[in-house]
C-alpha cells in the first residue's frame, strides 16, 4: 500500500449489524474508528449505493470492508479491487468493483481500492458476532493495525 | 435491511416450451407476476403478487409512543424519512398537537426535509431505475438496460442524476443527522435547528452543486423528457394506459399540490370528486382495505364506491391529477404545459407518471430553496406541549404517494393499535391494472415471448415505483416463489429460492 502524508483514505464498513455476524463491517469501524490517523474517514453502509462512486472519487485510496461466506485461511483476506462493470445488480447491491467503474467513468478518478473480506458464519437475525466471527475481526484488526496502519506511519515518519 | 428486487417471470406454454426470464429489475423489493394462458396461448389472468409478510403494525404494539418514528421507518431505506415524519404527524397529535400548532421553524424544517427525502427518491428512480427504459428502449439488451449503461453512454446524464440524489441526501443528512434511518423529529417538533454554516453549503455552490443548480438541472430533465415524448408520443400515451381513480393530499387552503399536511382528495377517471377534501382526522370514515388469497397486499378503496370502483393511483400523477395548483413558478409552469396535454382532463396515461414525477422534481427543488432562504430555519423555537391524547394520525405525500400512519395508546404511553396504508397499497390494484394490460397487450395470443416482452410487464410496474417492503413492512429474507399454471389451472412448475 502506498501513501503519502496527504493521502486521503476511506473505509467502507458494509453489513447489518442485526443479522448476526454480517456485521463484521461495522463492528470492525467500532473497534477501530477512535485510533484512526486524520487523514482516515469512514463510513457505515447497509450496501453500497451508486453515489458512493461520487464519495469514493474524493479519496486517493479506497477500502471496502465486509463480512465473507467463503472460508479464507486465517479468517479474513486483504486484497486489491479493480473497477469492473457488472450489470447483475440492483439499487440494493452493488459491488465495490462497480463503484470502482462508476467512479472512473462518471468522475474521472481512480482511487487504490482494496477490499477486506472477514469470516462469518452466523446470517440470522440476531444482534453480536459469533465467537468465530469476533475471532477472525480480532485477527482482521491485528493486521490491519500492522500492516496497513503501522507501516502508514513508518512511510510518514 | 432494505431488500433488492426481483421480479421474475416464468410462462410456459401449451407445446411446453418453457421460458424463464430472471433478471435482476429495477423496482424496491420482491414480488412475482403469474400468466395465466388459456389452450391457445390467450392470457387468461395475471396478477401482481407480493411475496413479502406484513410485520411491523403488530410488533410496534407495546412500545411507547415516542419510539414510533425510529422504529417504523426501519421498514423502509428508500423512504424512511417518509415514515419518520408521518409518524411524527401522528405523535404530535398523541402529545395533543395538530400540525399547525407546531411552531414556525419546527413545519419549516420539517418540510425541508421532506422535501430533500422527496427530491432523491425521485431523482434516484428516475435515473437510476426509469431511464434506461427511455434512453435503451424497452426491448434493448438487458445487460445494458441499466444504470451502468447509462453511465457508459450518457456519462453526463448519470453524472447529474447521482449528484441530485447526493444534494436531497445531504439535505436529509443535514436535518437527521444521516442519510438513512436519522431521527429528526422528536414529538412536538424537531431536535435541531439548523445552523448558518450548514445552510450555506447547500447555497454557495463550493462544495456540493447548489440548490440553483438543482432547479437548472431540473429543468433540463423535464426538457428531455418533454423532447422523448414528442419522438415517442405512442408509447408514452399508449403505454398500460387505463381509467382509474386518483387520490392525494392537497393544501388546505387553496387546493394547491402538497405533500406535508394537507385534506385527501380523490377524483375518478372523468374528474369527477369522489373525497371532497377530507380532514385527515376522518380518513377512517371512507377508506376499506380488502384482502385477496394470492397476495400479502391490500387493496384499499373508498367505502362508498365499493372494492369495483373506489380503488385509486396514488403518487406524481395523481397529485398533479387533483391539485388546483403548485406554489412555485417554474414548476406550475410546467403544470400547466402538462395539464394542456390532455386539455385540462383527467391523465390516465400510465407512462406519464415519469413527467409528473420530474415536475414534482423541480417542485421539490423550487421549495428546498426557498425554505433554505428562509432565516425561521435558524431559529431554536423548536418545540410545543399540548393536551394528552389516546390517538394520532399522520397523513404525508410520500414520494410514492399517500402514506397513513395511525396509532393508539393506552394510559401507559403503549402502542395499543397500528395501522399503516402505505403508497404502494393504494397503487396494488392499479399495478396489477398495469399488468393486465401488457399481458392482454403485448403478450397475449403471441408464438414467441421474448424478453423485452417480458420488461414490458416491469415497465408497467416500474412507472408505480412500488416500494414491496414498504407496502409490506417486511422482515427477514423471503423465499422467492415462481409459480406456473396452465390452462387447466393446473401448477406445472414452481422454483424456490431462498
Amino acid at each position: 500500500m502506498t501513501m503519502t502524508k496527504k493521502s486521503k483514505v476511506l473505509l467502507f464498513g458494509i453489513g447489518n449489524c442485526g443479522r448476526a455476524d454480517d456485521g463484521l463491517g461495522w463492528a470492525f469501524l467500532d473497534k477501530m474508528k477512535s485510533q484512526l490517523p486524520e487523514n482516515y474517514d469512514y463510513e457505515y453502509r447497509y450496501q453500497l449505493q451508486i453515489e458512493d462512486a461520487d464519495l469514493a472519487s474524493q479519496y486517493d485510496t479506497v477500502i471496502f470492508i465486509d463480512a465473507h461466506k467463503h472460508f479464507f485461511e486465517g479468517g479474513f483476506k486483504y486484497k486489491r479491487c479493480f473497477s469492473k462493470a457488472t450489470n447483475s445488480f440492483t439499487t440494493h447491491e452493488l459491488d465495490p468493483t462497480t463503484v470502482l467503474y462508476l467512479t472512473e467513468s462518471i468522475f474521472g478518478k481512480k482511487p487504490q481500492a482494496y477490499i477486506l473480506g472477514i469470516n462469518g458464519e452466523k446470517y440470522s437475525l440476531d444482534m453480536g458476532l459469533s465467537d468465530a466471527a469476533e475471532q477472525n475481526l480480532l485477527k482482521a484488526i491485528s493486521f490491519f493495525k500492522e500492516e496497513i496502519l503501522l507501516q502508514t506511519v513508518n512511510v510518514l515518519s | 435491511m432494505i431488500w433488492f428486487l426481483v421480479l421474475t417471470i416464468e410462462v410456459e406454454n401449451i407445446m411446453s416450451q418453457k421460458l424463464v426470464i430472471d433478471p435482476v429489475t429495477r423496482v424496491e423489493g420482491h414480488g412475482k407476476v403469474t400468466v395465466h394462458l388459456d389452450e391457445n396461448n390467450k392470457v387468461q389472468d395475471a396478477k401482481f403478487h407480493i411475496v413479502e409478510f406484513r410485520g411491523f403494525e403488530r410488533f410496534i404494539q407495546g412500545h411507547p409512543y415516542w419510539e414510533a418514528p425510529v422504529l417504523v421507518q426501519r421498514l423502509c431505506g428508500i423512504c424512511p424519512v417518509s415514515h419518520h415524519l408521518a409518524a411524527a404527524k401522528a405523535i404530535d397529535q398523541i402529545v395533543g398537537l395538530d400540525p399547525e400548532d407546531l411552531s414556525l421553524p419546527t413545519q419549516k424544517i420539517r418540510k425541508l426535509l421532506h422535501f430533500g427525502q422527496v427530491f432523491q427518491s425521485h431523482a434516484l428512480h428516475f435515473f437510476y431505475l426509469a431511464s434506461p427504459d427511455l434512453l435503451f428502449g424497452a426491448n434493448s439488451d438487458p445487460l445494458k438496460r441499466n444504470v451502468v449503461g447509462v453511465a457508459m453512454e450518457y456519462p453526463e446524464l448519470a453524472k447529474k442524476g447521482i449528484l441530485m440524489r447526493k444534494f436531497g441526501q445531504e439535505i436529509i443528512k443535514m436535518v437527521a443527522g444521516k442519510r438513512i434511518h436519522g431521527i429528526a423529529t422528536t414529538p412536538g417538533g424537531v431536535h435541531k435547528t439548523i445552523s448558518a454554516k450548514e445552510r450555506a453549503y447547500f447555497l454557495d455552490g463550493k462544495d456540493i452543486p447548489s440548490v440553483d443548480t438543482m432547479i437548472e438541472w431540473s429543468l433540463e430533465i423535464l426538457d428531455f423528457l418533454k423532447a422523448y415524448h414528442i419522438n415517442n408520443k405512442d408509447f408514452l400515451d399508449t403505454f398500460a394506459k387505463y381509467s382509474s381513480g386518483h387520490l392525494g393530499l392537497v393544501n388546505k387552503k387553496n387546493g394547491f399540490l402538497e405533500l406535508y399536511d394537507g385534506h385527501l382528495r380523490a377524483m375518478d377517471a372523468e374528474g369527477n370528486i369522489t373525497l371532497d377534501d377530507v380532514a385527515n382526522d376522518d380518513y377512517n370514515q371512507y377508506f376499506y382495505e380488502s384482502v385477496e388469497k394470492w397476495t400479502y397486499l391490500k387493496f384499499p378503496y373508498l367505502k362508498h364506491l365499493g372494492r369495483e370502483k373506489g380503488w385509486n393511483r396514488v403518487g406524481p400523477l395523481a397529485r398533479l391529477n387533483i391539485c388546483d395548483g403548485i406554489e412555485t413558478p417554474l414548476a406550475e409552469q410546467e403544470r400547466q404545459d402538462f395539464k394542456a396535454i390532455t386539455n385540462g382532463a383527467i391523465n390516465n396515461m400510465t407512462m406519464h407518471t415519469h413527467w409528473a414525477r420530474l415536475i414534482e422534481i423541480l417542485y421539490c427543488a423550487e421549495m428546498m430553496k426557498k425554505l433554505l432562504e428562509d432565516d425561521d430555519i435558524l431559529s431554536n423555537d423548536l418545540i410545543r406541549k399540548g393536551e394528552r391524547r389516546n390517538e394520532g394520525i399522520g397523513i404525508i405525500e410520500a414520494p410514492r404517494g399517500t402514506l397513513i400512519h395511525h396509532y393508539e395508546v393506552d394510559d401507559k404511553d403503549r402502542i395499543t393499535r397500528c395501522n399503516l396504508i402505505v403508497s404502494t397499497t393504494h397503487n396494488n390494484e392499479p399495478m396489477n391494472q398495469a399488468v393486465r394490460w401488457v399481458a392482454n397487450n403485448v403478450l397475449s395470443g403471441k408464438n414467441e415471448i421474448t424478453e423485452g416482452m417480458m420488461n414490458q410487464i416491469e415497465v408497467a410496474i416500474r412507472a408505480y415505483d412500488p416500494c414491496l417492503s414498504c407496502a409490506t413492512h417486511a422482515m427477514g429474507q423471503m423465499p422467492f416463489e415462481l409459480q406456473l399454471f396452465d390452462h387447466h389451472g393446473d401448477l406445472i412448475q414452481e422454483k424456490i429460492r431462498n
